[in-house]
């Protein structure tokens, strides 16, 4: 991180999502204390259709996954989607918690021709896009755990 | 569902109509439907009309917006919003009120100017999951379908070759079908080279969106001949929706179970399943079938997921031709969602328009021969699906 940034407020661009501010952010999910199951975002809520006593606890998922599947996008997605300068392909992928649920995310950290199924990544937080009040707005990514 | 017949379709091609409405579509294709079925719009006890979602207040009443063009008479008008299984959905409704005894005659209508390039998000609201997918990760449609076609490469050995064939082959349909958006085939290599858009699928495994409508008028089977001389029977027409533990990257969602506990597209196998129990038959019966491909990954992925082959075989029912016209089960004769482009509420009641223009032999160099028994399956994008078996 260059020193500029450094000082550059960083703001997630949605709350709720992942735990911030913190040096090792996590994303927030949900899981059901009765049958167990877990989903993210936590307003994103699973039961087992049998489940009789929906009682719901909020999970931090895991530091680290594995990749189960990913994609390159290389046109820029709808304009909902922010980015600052120009668009430049990028990779999303599908990472396995231990926690039971698998969550897509950008990766970064690394070029797309290292990807490999079944790798282990790790969540960070990083700049989406700079706000209009110049902020950094962050969201959640996955990268490639260092050896 | 023995006691419903379809005695006339219609459609507006699939294209883009910048200048026309969505009303307009709409209009053209309910007066083929009705032109076709030899009965009048005064005729019309009901209407089902599928909501178009890009279209405002306006396109959520859309079954209104018709009804003022072709003449308001206080019929009964159902607005039904079920994505991709929108228009069969609205099919179901209107054979529905036949069987409940509501309506004699229903007209089931689909119409839709589907937005330019990627289908973009529907609100700007957090609360939305939709909207967080866009917003956090920018993550498309065909995003989700390619994650799912390199897990589908990984287990069973797909390659680009088979996802090239399967544009290559429905493209030649697509040249003979009228309505199709796309009149123009592809080889293989053409599609190898088109630009990447989701790694691994390329811009020709992927289907653009259209503007279309399309209709279908049903009626009580004992009157069917009084209008119609080729009737053709609703065997089911049935709507699915997901099972717990489907693993599939579910368009619209952030997150999937990592335990597998029910089939891949769960909610489209639920539809096919009901629809064959419905019907009192199985794939086997089914003579050929209108499958949502809207990539090449849908194309493979549905002939397993319907039943009529067992996991990882559809690249081999391709590779021997058994899924051409001619083949064992001819695969989207129309040229499917690639050739004619994805209408999203319109597309289901294409399918429904194919499957009686083929069961009543009507469909010229695409026919498939001495078909009996036809099925057309949508996708869904958040977990619903729609399937329907017709027969003669
Ligand atoms: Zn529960």
């Amino acid at each position: 991180m260059s020193p500029e940034s450094a000082q550059k407020k960083q703001v997630p661009t949605i709350g709720g999502l992942f735990t911030w501010p913190s040096s090792d952010p996590r994303l927030i999910g949900i899981r059901c204390k009765s049958c167990g199951t877990c989903s993210f975002p936590k307003t994103y809520i699973k039961h087992r259709p049998d489940c009789k006593q929906p009682e719901l606890e909020e999970v931090l998922l895991s530091k680290r996954g594995k990749l189960s599947t990913y994609t390159v996008q290389h046109y820029p997605p709808p304009p909902t989607f922010k980015y600052d300068g120009d668009f430049a392909p990028y990779a999303i992928g599908e990472v396995a918690f231990p926690e039971g649920v698998e969550v897509f995310g950008i990766i970064t950290g690394c070029k797309p021709e290292e990807l490999k199924m079944g790798m282990n990544m790790e969540v960070i937080v990083e700049k989406l896009y700079t706000n209009e009040k110049g902020e950094e707005s962050l969201t959640w990514k996955f990268r490639p755990v260092s050896k | 569902m023995k006691e419903v017949a379809v005695i006339g379709v219609g459609m507006h091609p699939w294209g883009k109509y910048p200048d026309k409405t969505f009303v307009d579509l709409g209009v053209t294709a309910a007066n083929a439907a009705l032109k076709d079925a030899g009965v009048e719009w005064k005729d019309v006890q009901s209407v089902a009309s599928g909501v178009y979602q890009w279209g405002g207040g306006a396109g959520i009443v859309s079954g209104q917006q018709l009804a003022a063009q072709m003449g308001e008479r206080g019929i009964p008008i159902t607005n039904i919003s079920n994505m991709c299984a929108t228009a069969t959905s609205a099919f179901r409704m209107a054979c529905l009120e036949v069987i409940a005894g509501a309506s004699d005659i229903a007209l089931a209508i689909g119409l839709d100017m589907s937005p330019i390039g990627f289908l973009p998000a529907l609100s700007e609201d957090p609360k939305d999951i939709d909207f967080l997918r866009w917003r956090m990760i920018g993550l498309t449609n065909p995003g989700y379908w390619a994650m799912e076609c390199r897990k589908r490469m990984d287990m069973y050995g797909t390659t680009k070759i088979h996802l090239a064939k399967a544009k290559a082959l429905t493209s030649k349909y697509g040249k003979l079908n009228p309505y199709a958006r796309y009149k123009r085939e592809f080889n293989i290599e053409e599609v190898l080279n088109s630009p990447v858009v989701c790694d691994p699928l390329h811009l020709f495994m992927i289907c653009a969106t259209s503007d279309g409508a399309a209709a279908a008028v049903v009626c009580r089977a004992e009157i069917a001949k009084n209008f119609q001389s080729k009737p053709v029977y609703v065997s089911a027409a049935t709507l699915g929706s997901s099972l717990f533990g489907d693993p599939t990257a579910r368009l619209g969602l952030l997150a999937a179970p990592a335990k597998q506990e029910a089939p891949l597209l769960s909610e489209s196998v639920s539809a096919a399943n009901q629809a064959y129990k419905m019907a009192g038959i199985g794939p086997e019966d089914i003579d050929f079938v209108e499958l949502p491909d809207n990539s090449s990954w849908h194309y493979l992925q549905y002939i397993e997921s319907l039943g009529f082959c067992g996991p990882g075989e559809a690249d081999g029912m391709l590779d021997r031709g058994e899924t051409a016209i001619g083949g064992k089960l001819p695969v989207c004769p129309s040229g499917g969602i690639g050739a004619m482009g994805e209408a999203v509420n319109a597309s289901g009641l294409a399918q429904i328009c194919e499957l009686v223009s083929q069961l009543r032999g009507q469909s010229g160099a695409r026919q498939v021969e001495g078909a009996k028994v036809g099925m057309a399956q949508t996708y869904g994008m958040l977990g619903n699906s729609a399937c329907a078996i017709l027969k003669v």
